[in-house]
């Protein structure tokens, strides 16, 4: 038998690498066009005992890619990242996380980056991030329900301004034209402009579902899958040679001179067939509740036909036989592009045969799949055994026969870290003349300026759930299913300024503002997602960047708390890391992209953040420190970084936090809007420009910080904070509940009837701007940056 | 009293419109493309929802607009029962040459164009809140059959091709005389503006809605099911305090049930 | 002295959108008997008024074609297509915004300053047997491929 397994795998193509010199394995790797190291090829022959085939080969190193693998980072995601907590339903071990809601309801949230392949072709780049996504979402037996996008691009006025902007133009047309389509809501996001991401945009997207408790689907072969014989059947779209090694792609750094050839590897996205997908997969999920069997369901994604197929075996403990030739195809492809392109817009199941044909007759007959793409439908292609080989046939002869552990299992590498050094000191600044003009100019700044332009291209109200839309607050909110009370809030954040001066902090001030913006609107944070990205980590300052801003998001988690539950971490159920984020030019700054689930009881007390009503007073909390490391200020008035970079200071970011929430619970505030980008000054006058716009602002100061603070690092010192809009009548127990969690309530002025903003400090007039002028500027911003 | 909610390949608010058919005390389910177009008879009514049907290839609502179930519609609307379109699905009805209602394609709905002082500020996909105008008098259109001239709604809009234009002469007087125009765009005070952001896609004369001659057809651009309760309003809108009550949207859906009770 | 550079764009993978307009044609309008495939291309035409064309098609084509799933074709001051299909060219007869924002972009952000116009077109490729090759087509365009009220059809090369 064995004899005869050699003698059939001698006839299909294998590569020379026993007994050959390293020079020769290298030379015969990339002509095979295989981007693995000799070390790891060596090692495969070694398990393999023989020389591996070209599929093989393919597969491992699609298998082993920093994308499927985690390679350089799970060691140090292990090390510090709190993953469980009392909620947590299922942490990071498939392609989404889940946590409870309630006895009955569960939130599934997945957080995934596209960076490479947006930035070669923006249009299908960030469609195909959206397509991924919400299929690793669906595939836990859920319902999608939102979607968000954290987007950085680089300086729309620096020197590659145009490519920037066809790369920013491009990113949100293929969001909208993808997302629209397929019918979910887009409830947030953030857009970033620095210089560093020139030549590498970042384009993350988070997805949510919603699943009941009892009918989660794991994304493994059943525990009687290996016994059972069942069967692995693929649905959707016909495999083609799309996204050729994707996975391999995403874990390079980008030159120019590869795009032509990089853009080969960027995968063709279809809304359409995905929406007849999810509505097919829902009678899927069906039929086995009827039926009450267990199947595994997986989308497709990096590594293609072989990651999904082979995780899924691997996670059951089982083997499994395939079978190219029954695989529905787009053409006549050879092997190792069938097992591991990325071809868009597929499933696998692993089912009992009894179901066989009941599956198939969803698929094929009932949402006749062949006709609505050419092409599309589901075959059997393959079985499930009580064996522990991953072995797959196409023309009569076995192309890969390998220990299908060992292939899912991936490698480890223990990567260098050095701290990156360089000279940051705090600026000497004069203190502006003209206020009027220095907020105006603020206000149009790129990153300060309204979203309005973008999210009016996403259909942010489909599905029908949406209660707190982009624009309206700090978060979005959902009330995603009819009859309940319940709302699901998401926020995304992460400051590249702060990641640049200190990675550390900037991993947990992202936390820390993601945790603020669901608090803003009366959610309780429940769950963070985070999407890792930063330069190649084979340069020990990028792999120490990498750790710093994993300590500076897990210290977030562990010392604020899951809110009910002391010194119990608010859990990260999901992930993703994105390394290799640099060209020759340099890396992206350290971007530690954070999404915030949170949980609101009852959605009819969830606030949002424009002013109510004249007269309201508004309240301070959060005391201004000397931060404006890595401001909006600085850069803007001074074009400078500086070095002092907000930290967080847990113990008050807590009670924060806390007492925000707390206060919306008791219904005391009528709006509320946390402090970031452009500080005390921008988070006041946000609240008076967003629609409707119809009141204006009469700050005093005095209370804001002591005497001896320059107003301008009272104004636009990014400190953490809030401003709080009391509901008239409720101030005095407002005060009261924020001093019994030993917080000092600043009483900062009042909404005013005139359409002006006003901020006077010891008497004095410091700014007074016109309401209109000033929204003028700010909702002009975005779009002259991407015109 | 029955509602099927046509649902093609690429439709994507069948559920939320389904929901809303129900919330009013309609019996109602979804009808997929390839079941026999002749079940659809035993229905009392019909709903075509938005998204992109066919994925809007050679234009929106051309392909959906061939299909047998549209042939039965057709015969349905003959007999006076009540057909609406919302957003894809009055893009449908205008290919099907159900609306205005010749039985020929009178019409597009093309490509947003938003014109601001003479200039175009923007184009494309938009997706916003909006105030629309009731136009036509109670009991004139099925879909609108309980609502007063001239009564005011906030309501979502989000599409690419909502820009109603007609080379066909006399047209839009027509519509006009025979209270065929159901909705316009206007601001919140009622007002209508033919310039962005007040029309908001460039329809000619800010139509948002229109209905074939007898009445029973509607297309609308605006996405009633999305407007159904108070919760789902924009944040400033002060019934959004209230988020149990009725949103403004809910009016179609019981005009609908009332036009039924009314024709039966 | 201007010239026209015409950039005929087609799709290398599957076109879902050809597949489509087959289907509902043979499936749904009785053309199953004359029609035997469709396929279909993009068109600009892009007047420029100074420059290489084949130089200047190099770089429009870099911008406006998606070689990841696209080839194309450069033809200069002449629009030739080949003899075994009837091709039916639609273009908006409304102000069409794409070519609008095409021309913006070729002519601001990507700097080619030569560019004085850009027009839009979709070519539909109908494969069709028998004599009356292009009274059907003008029936499939008038019956599918257009809306007389916003489209204009013309059969090229009649």
């Amino acid at each position: 038998m064995l004899f005869e397994l050699i003698g059939i795998l001698q006839r299909c193509t294998q590569l020379n690498i026993i007994g050959l010199a390293d020079s020769d394995v290298e030379s015969n790797l990339r002509g095979a066009g295989i981007g693995m190291s000799v070390q790891e090829a060596r090692s495969i022959a070694e398990v393999l005992g023989r020389d591996p085939t070209i599929t093989e080969l393919f597969c491992y190193d699609a298998m082993w890619s920093e994308h499927c693998s985690y390679k350089s980072s799970r060691a140090t995601l292990k090390e510090f990242m709190p993953t469980d907590g009392p909620n947590v339903v299922m942490g990071p071990v498939e392609d989404s996380g889940i946590v409870a809601i309630d006895d009955k309801w569960c939130v599934v949230i997945s957080h995934e980056s596209h960076n490479h392949p947006s930035q070669i072709l923006p249009n299908e780049g960030a469609a195909t991030g959206i397509g991924g996504i919400v299929r690793d979402v669906n595939c836990m037996g859920a319902t999608v329900v939102a979607t968000a996008d954290p987007l950085r691009f680089g300086d729309p006025y620096g020197p590659k301004a145009s490519k920037v902007r066809w790369v920013a133009e491009g990113v949100v047309d293929g969001i909208w034209q993808y997302g629209n389509a397929l019918g979910v809501p887009n409830i947030g996001g953030d857009i970033v402009f620095n210089e560093s991401f020139d030549d590498n945009c970042l384009v993350n997207v988070v997805s949510l579902g919603i699943v009941r408790r009892d009918q989660i689907i794991r994304s493994r072969a059943p525990p009687a899958a290996g016994e059972g014989g069942y069967d692995v059947i693929l649905i959707g779209k016909p495999t083609d040679a799309s996204g050729l090694g994707g996975v391999t792609f995403a874990s390079e750094a980008l030159r120019e001179e590869d795009e032509e050839t990089n853009r080969g590897a960027v995968q063709i996205p279809d809304p359409f067939l995905k929406n007849v997908l999810f509505k097919a997969n829902d009678d899927l999920f069906r039929l086995v509740r009827e039926e009450s069997v267990e199947i595994g369901f997986k989308d497709l994604g990096g590594g293609g036909f072989t990651c999904a197929a082979s995780e899924m075996g691997a996670a059951g403990g089982f083997g499994m036989e395939i079978n190219l030739d029954d695989m529905h195809k787009a053409g006549d492809f050879p092997p190792e592009v069938l097992s591991i392109a990325e071809t868009q817009e597929r499933f696998l199941i692993i089912s009992p045969v009894h179901l066989r044909e009941k599956i198939l007759k969803i698929y094929n007959e009932d949402w006749d799949l062949p006709n609505v793409y050419e092409g599309a439908r589901a075959s059997v292609v393959g079985k499930i055994n009580s064996g522990n080989r991953f072995v797959v046939r196409h023309k009569g002869e076995i192309v890969c026969d390998v220990p299908i552990q060992h292939l899912t299992g991936g490698i480890r590498y223990q990567r260098e870290e050095r701290p990156r050094t360089f000279n940051l000191v705090e600026p000497e600044t004069q203190e502006a003349a003209d206020y009027n003009a220095v907020l105006l100019k603020i206000l149009k700044s790129p990153n300060i300026a309204s979203r309005e332009h973008v999210y009016r291209y996403y259909d942010t109200e489909v599905m029908g759930n949406t209660v707190i839309r982009p624009g309206e607050a700090d978060a979005g909110l959902i009330a995603p299913v009819r009859g309940e009370k319940f709302g699901v809030a998401m926020s995304v954040d992460s400051n590249p300024f702060y990641g640049r001066i200190s990675p550390y902090w900037g991993g947990a001030t992202a936390v820390a503002e993601a945790m603020r913006n669901v608090a803003a609107i009366g959610a309780t944070p429940s769950t963070i997602t985070d999407c890792l990205n930063y330069g190649n980590p084979e340069k020990p300052e990028a792999f120490w960047e990498f750790r710093e801003g994993v300590k500076g998001l897990s210290d977030s988690c562990k010392q604020i708390w899951l809110k009910g539950y002391e010194n119990q971490p608010v859990p990260i159920v999901s992930g993703n890391v994105s390394f290799y984020n640099e060209s020759p030019q340099g890396s992206v700054d350290p971007s530690p992209v954070i999404a915030c689930v949170g949980i609101i009881k009852d959605i009819g007390k969830a606030i949002t953040q424009e002013l109510k009503a004249a007269g309201d007073r508004l309240y301070l909390i959060g005391p201004r420190f000397d931060e404006l490391g890595g401001s909006e200020y600085y850069r803007t008035i001074f074009n400078t970084t500086g070095a002092n970079v907000p930290i967080v200071r847990f113990d008050l970011e807590r009670r924060m936090i806390y007492a925000v929430i707390d206060a919306i619970d008791e219904g005391l505030l009528a709006s509320a809007h946390d402090i970031s980008n452009g500080g005390l000054a921008c988070t006041a006058m946000e609240m008076a420009l967003v629609r409707p716009a119809k009141f204006g602002l009469d700050l005093e100061l005095d209370n804001a910080a002591d005497a001896g603070m320059r107003t301008d690092k009272l104004l636009f010192s990014e400190s953490s904070g809030f401003v709080l809009e009391a509901r008239p009548g409720r101030e005095g127990r407002l005060v009261d509940l924020l001093r019994s969690y030993d917080l000092e309530p600043m009483e900062i002025g009042k909404v005013s009837r005139k359409r002006r903003i006003v901020m006077k400090r010891a008497g004095v007039t410091v700014a007074d701007l016109d309401l209109d002028e000033a929204r003028l500027a700010w909702t002009s911003g975005l779009v002259e940056a991407m015109r | 009293m029955k509602i099927a909610v046509v649902q093609f390949p690429g439709t994507n608010c069948e559920y939320e419109t389904l929901v809303a058919v129900k919330a009013v005390g309609m019996d109602g389910e979804i009808f997929r493309w390839n079941r026999s177009a002749g079940e659809l008879s035993s229905f009392d009514g019909y709903f075509i929802p938005g998204g992109f049907s066919y994925q809007d290839r050679v234009r929106a609502g051309a392909i959906a607009s061939k299909e047998p179930v549209m042939q039965a519609l057709t015969e349905e609307a003959a007999k006076g029962k009540p057909i609406i379109g919302i957003c894809n699905g009055f893009q449908i009805l205008v290919e099907a040459g159900l609306l205005p209602g010749t039985g020929k394609v009178e019409m597009a709905l093309a490509q947003n164009v938003m014109v601001s002082n003479g200039k175009i500020v923007r184009r494309g996909y938009y997706c916003d809140w909006i105030n629309l105008r009731h136009e036509a008098p109670p009991r004139r259109c099925s879909g609108s059959f309980l609502m007063e001239r001239g009564s005011l709604f906030k309501i979502p809009i989000a599409h690419g091709e909502g820009n109603l234009v007609t080379s066909t002469p006399k047209l839009i007087e027509m519509l006009n005389d025979e209270e065929q125009v159901v909705f316009r765009y206007c601001d919140k005070n009622g007002r209508v503006i033919n310039e962005f952001p007040v029309n908001v896609n460039g329809s000619t004369e800010s139509i948002a809605g229109i209905c074939n001659p007898e009445g029973n057809v509607l297309g609308m651009m605006p996405h009633p099911e999305r407007a159904f309760f108070a919760w789902q309003l924009p944040a400033f809108d002060p019934r959004k305090q209230r988020p149990d009550e009725p949103g403004p949207g809910r009016s179609v859906f019981e005009s609908v049930k009332r036009y039924i009770e009314v024709n039966a | 002295m201007s010239q026209k550079i015409n950039l005929r764009v087609w799709l290398k993978i599957p076109d879902a959108e050809a597949a489509t307009v087959k289907n509902t044609l043979v499936r749904r309008m009785g053309f199953g008997d004359v029609l035997y495939d469709v396929l279909k291309e993009r068109l600009f035409s892009i007047e420029v008024d100074s420059g290489d064309p084949q130089e200047l098609a190099k770089g429009f084509a870099k911008e406006l074609v998606n070689e990841n799933k696209e080839s194309y074709k450069v033809l200069i001051d002449e629009l030739r297509f080949e003899d075994e299909y009837v091709p039916v060219l639609v273009s908006l007869k409304i102000e069409d915004g794409e070519a609008i924002s095409t021309q913006e972009r070729l002519r601001g952000r990507l700097g080619f300053t030569s560019v004085v116009n850009v027009k839009k077109a979709t070519i539909w490729k109908l494969y069709l047997h028998g004599v009356d090759r292009v009274a059907r087509a003008k029936e499939i365009a008038e019956g599918l491929l257009i809306n007389p009220h916003k489209d204009a059809y013309e059969i090229l090369g009649e």
